[in-house]
């Protein structure tokens, strides 16, 4: 059996390293557009963070690894287009057209960074860097670089501006809805992280949308939007992502946001053919079925996809859309529904948020937790957290609690370990409502 | 734009002929029928014919038989003239190139004759029909695609299939548990209640929206300018938000102008109760294009109405409808007219009598002139709004009429004093502004019927009273006339 992956991010290395432990004989063979194997996305903020060197180290995994699990690659190849009545696939390698045979094909051939609404903004001058190559190019111009222009307050845009606020550059950042990281947190979480942006002196531009980007003749770049606009000396562009597939034929569905439409076993309309990864939507915190294009979801579908190879075995079940990261001294975290999200499910739902302490010593640092939960059952749906201690790993607590719908109280019945160093009377992940530790409830 | 358009000459003369007979009991006169239709009789014996193999699809349901003298039509009790005009637009090729390109979004025109079975010069002149028709929407069929700015492309095409095509195909064609969901979000994120025939509008308009969104290369120029005034309007505000929120959960990348042309929908068509546009007006931007054309608009009828102040409900009504008016007139451009102009006009000018219909041209021309709209008068839009603020008018006036409550107190027997009370009653009934009862010491009244004086002084509080000399006489029915007459006024 062959089994050719298109794309060698983190949804096809999963999905070719499960296929090998699967099937021993199986023909594996990977196909990467990039020159480069397994840069980690947007691993240029390790370099920023000084936790690397080199941006090269910023890898997830290596050749010799591959070769150690007898998956054959092809680096530099570009997938131009599959024929899935025939099962050939035709791709440019070394400046040659070749062409490929399939018994099965995956697509996980991630997404990327660009906008289609935004004039100018296809220039060189504007900064992607999710894949190595732009990311060495955005290295050397944000070096040479004072004011630095970010579109799009998520994540990346987010850790960006922080980054290079550290790094003592002046930094303005553009998002359209009213506050950042809007995906994963409550407007009544993220003060905190605002207040200290502005007092970082970022120059934070909310509500606004960017209509053209324009090169002016001294280097520098002008972002317009609506009536304003802004001249800065590089621009970064963090909006989302999405997926580039010029390469279908016909016969794959796509839905009308162009993913593919694939099932819970992530088979797409044709057989034989899988997608995974950032190429598809996924059934998301609030049932429906959304596009979340995160690394630990790549991961998990590529493993389901090849898990479901010859029939299908295991469906996927689903991304919660947990999310951590630190930025401007705070650690956020944030799983499953939010409470402005919760408006686009069907269910009623309440909140409860509370700060809690993080361990029995006086002083000691605090956690601010929210808790979004089913009115009626009190199922756990989301929660979100902040916090200046690192409390990153408690979110994935919650995350499985969310996965295995407990209610609140099952989850105040969760047996986790005493320490007064780590802990305090009750684990942090518990709603409790004793003493100071007041949760205000309410109702939306 | 009319109905009509859609259809070719002879279809249309066949349409009347249906409709001459219905109106005239089934059965006309050769005569009679060519004078109407001014042609031959040998084109009239040409379209009976046609009429007759079209209608044997319709077996027994439909039947028309003529002989030279006289045509007689029978229609089963299930068919009307509706039925009828949609089977004659099922069959039009017009529709079938708007519905072509509301599915695929262009055409070529090799592509389009094979599904049409048509030449291509004739599919060039329907095309060229067609865009005549569309120019009052500002859009024109031009290189296999509907051109023009968004926002008439989707108000078109909404109109387009909750006038003419069958909405109720198309919706239980296209409306996915997405969709359902989106309007309970709707409901949710604005506070608002979409009640069902809103939610069938809201739905439609959706599910265009839907098919549009990811449309390449979609013009906003006018809509931006005209959003200018709004960029700050809660209402804007909340649907922006909620537009980038619902688009961040897919993988699109939406235009800032999605929640402009939402909010431009919103406002123009009956999507939002009373009570929820109310609690919207109390926040708007008062010196806002359409929020300062409706209170001038207001006052101006206030003011005919001599001054009176209509009673609060009436005039928070009176808004909501004009808010809708005022929207349209300053969003869209052009109309399906789906009433016939002249003989709604005409209907409307009996009912409200002779001096609403250019009251109403007056207000039409203020607010044409606000918004400085440089529209043909024989622009659909601008009939159609007419036709609006005539009926808005009617319906203040009609409830301006004050309505006099009458108690009628008889003292005796109570089997006479029932009997009595309810013969009273019915010989009262066709008498017009009044509401007639039993008489009841808990409620007010402005007029109080009984056969005794009171010994009770002030028993019917401020209520005029009149003591009837002769249960049922003439002449007490003459003096009761004369008194509504003068507490009328």
């Amino acid at each position: 059996m062959r089994v050719v992956i298109i794309g060698a991010s983190f949804a096809g290395v999963a999905a070719a390293l499960e296929v090998r432990k699967k099937y021993a004989d199986a023909d594996v063979i990977l196909l990467e557009k990039q020159a480069t194997l397994g840069y980690i996305p947007n691993g240029l903020h390790l370099y920023w963070d000084n936790k690397i060197d080199d941006l090269d180290a910023a890898r997830f995994i290596t050749t010799d690894q591959l070769k150690k699990e007898t998956i054959t690659y092809y680096l530099g190849a570009t997938v131009q287009k599959i024929n899935t009545t025939q099962k050939i696939i035709t791709y440019d390698y070394m400046e040659q057209e070749e062409l490929m045979a399939y018994d099965k094909l995956i697509i996980a051939a991630g997404s990327r960074q660009l906008s289609e609404k935004i004039d100018g903004s296809a220039q060189e001058s504007v900064l992607k860097y999710k894949r190595y190559g732009e990311a060495q190019a955005a290295l050397s111009k944000v070096k040479e670089s004072q004011h630095i222009t970010i579109i799009g307050g998520g994540q990346v845009g987010v850790e960006a501006a922080h980054l290079l606020t550290k790094q003592q550059k002046q930094v303005t950042l553009i998002e359209s809805m009213d506050y950042v990281l809007f995906k994963y947190l409550d407007e009544d979480m993220i003060q905190p992280i605002e207040q200290k942006m502005i007092k970082n002196g970022i120059d934070l531009r909310l509500g606004q949308t960017v209509s053209s980007i324009e090169m002016e003749s001294d280097q520098k770049v002008t972002v317009h939007l609506g009536d304003d606009s802004v001249t800065s000396d590089a621009v970064i562009m963090s909006v989302n992502v999405r997926p580039h597939l010029p390469f279908l034929d016909d016969y794959v569905t796509l839905h009308t946001d162009q993913t593919i439409a694939v099932d819970r076993y992530l088979r797409t309309s044709v057989e034989d053919v899988f997608a995974v990864g950032d190429c598809i939507q996924l059934s998301g915190p609030g049932e429906d079925m959304v596009y979340i294009p995160l690394i630990n979801n790549a991961v998990r579908t590529g493993i389901v996809a090849a898990a479901n190879l010859v029939k299908p075995t295991v469906t996927f079940n689903g991304s919660s859309r947990t999310i951590g990261t630190t930025v401007f001294g705070y650690y956020v975290a944030s799983t499953g529904l939010t409470e402005e999200e919760s408006l686009f499910t069907n269910r009623t739902v309440k909140t409860a948020r509370q700060e809690v302490r993080l361990n029995s010593l006086n002083p000691s640092d605090t956690v601010t937790l929210k808790y979004v939960y089913d009115a009626s059952s009190r199922v756990l749906l989301g929660a979100q957290m902040i916090s200046t201690s690192n409390i990153l790993e408690k979110i994935n607590t919650l995350a499985l609690a969310i996965q295995s719908k407990l209610t609140l109280e099952e989850l105040k019945q969760a047996d986790y370990f005493f320490h007064p160093l780590y802990t305090q009377m009750v684990s942090t992940t518990n709603l409790v409502s004793w003493m100071d530790e007041r949760a205000d409830e309410d109702e939306s | 734009m009319k109905v009509e358009h859609f259809l070719e000459k002879n279809e249309v003369r066949e349409i009347t002929i249906f409709k001459k007979l219905v109106l005239n009991n089934g059965i006309l006169s050769y005569i009679d029928m060519l004078d109407h239709l001014s042609i031959s009789k040998a084109s009239l014996e040409n379209d009976l014919d046609s009429i007759t193999s079209r209608v044997a699809d319709f077996d027994t349901q439909i039947k028309i038989s003529y002989d030279g003298q006289a045509i007689e039509l029978e229609m089963s009790d299930e068919m009307s003239l509706q039925h009828i005009y949609r089977f004659y637009l099922s069959q039009s090729i017009k529709m079938e190139i708007i519905n072509f390109l509301f599915k695929h979004h262009e055409f070529s025109i090799t592509k389009l004759t094979q599904k049409l079975a048509i030449s291509e010069s004739s599919l060039f002149r329907k095309i060229k029909e067609l865009n005549s028709y569309l120019k009052e929407f500002g859009l024109k069929i031009r290189n296999g695609q509907l051109q023009g700015e968004e926002l008439q492309i989707r108000y078109f095409y909404f109109q387009f299939y909750y006038y003419i095509e069958d909405k109720s195909t198309l919706i239980t064609k296209r409306s996915d548990t997405q969709i359902i969901q989106t309007v309970d979000s709707l409901e949710k994120f604005l506070q608002v209640t979409i009640v069902p025939e809103n939610r069938e509008r809201l739905t439609l308009w959706l599910i265009i929206s839907k098919s549009r969104v990811s449309h390449k290369s979609k013009l906003y120029k006018q809509l931006r300018k005209q959003m200018q005034p709004y960029m700050k309007d809660p209402l804007y505000h909340r649907v922006h938000v909620m537009i980038l929120r619902y688009y961040s959960r897919y993988s699109i990348e939406v235009d800032e102008e999605e929640a402009m042309i939402h909010f431009a929908f919103l406002l123009a068509f009956p999507i939002l109760t009373e009570e929820d546009f109310h609690e919207y007006r109390l926040i708007r931007d008062r010196h806002a294009p359409i929020a300062s054309l409706d209170t001038y608009i207001a006052e101006t009828i206030i003011i005919h109405f001599k001054f009176r102040r209509p009673p609060y409900m009436l005039e928070r009504d009176m808004y909501y409808h004009l808010t809708h008016i005022h929207t349209r007139l300053y969003f869209f451009k052009g109309d399906i007219e789906i009433y016939e102009y002249e003989e709604m006009l005409a209907k409307e000018k009996q009912i409200v009598g002779k001096n609403l219909v250019p009251f109403a041209r007056t207000l039409l021309t203020t607010s044409t002139d606000k918004f400085l709209t440089t529209e043909v008068k024989d622009n659909s839009l601008i009939k159609m709004e007419l036709l609006k603020y005539v009926s808005l008018l009617a319906l203040i006036s009609f409830k301006m009429t004050t309505v006099i409550q009458i108690g009628i107190d008889l003292k005796m027997d109570d089997l006479y004093k029932e009997t009595l009370t309810e013969l009273l009653k019915q010989k009262m009934r066709p008498i017009s502004g009044i509401q007639i009862e039993r008489y009841q010491p808990s409620k007010v009244y402005d007029l109080v019927l009984t056969n005794e004086v009171s010994i009770e002084e002030n028993q019917y509080d401020e209520a005029r009273v009149y003591i009837l000399s002769e249960i049922m006489s003439s002449f007490d029915m003459m003096t009761i006339y004369k008194i509504i007459q003068e507490l009328n006024t």
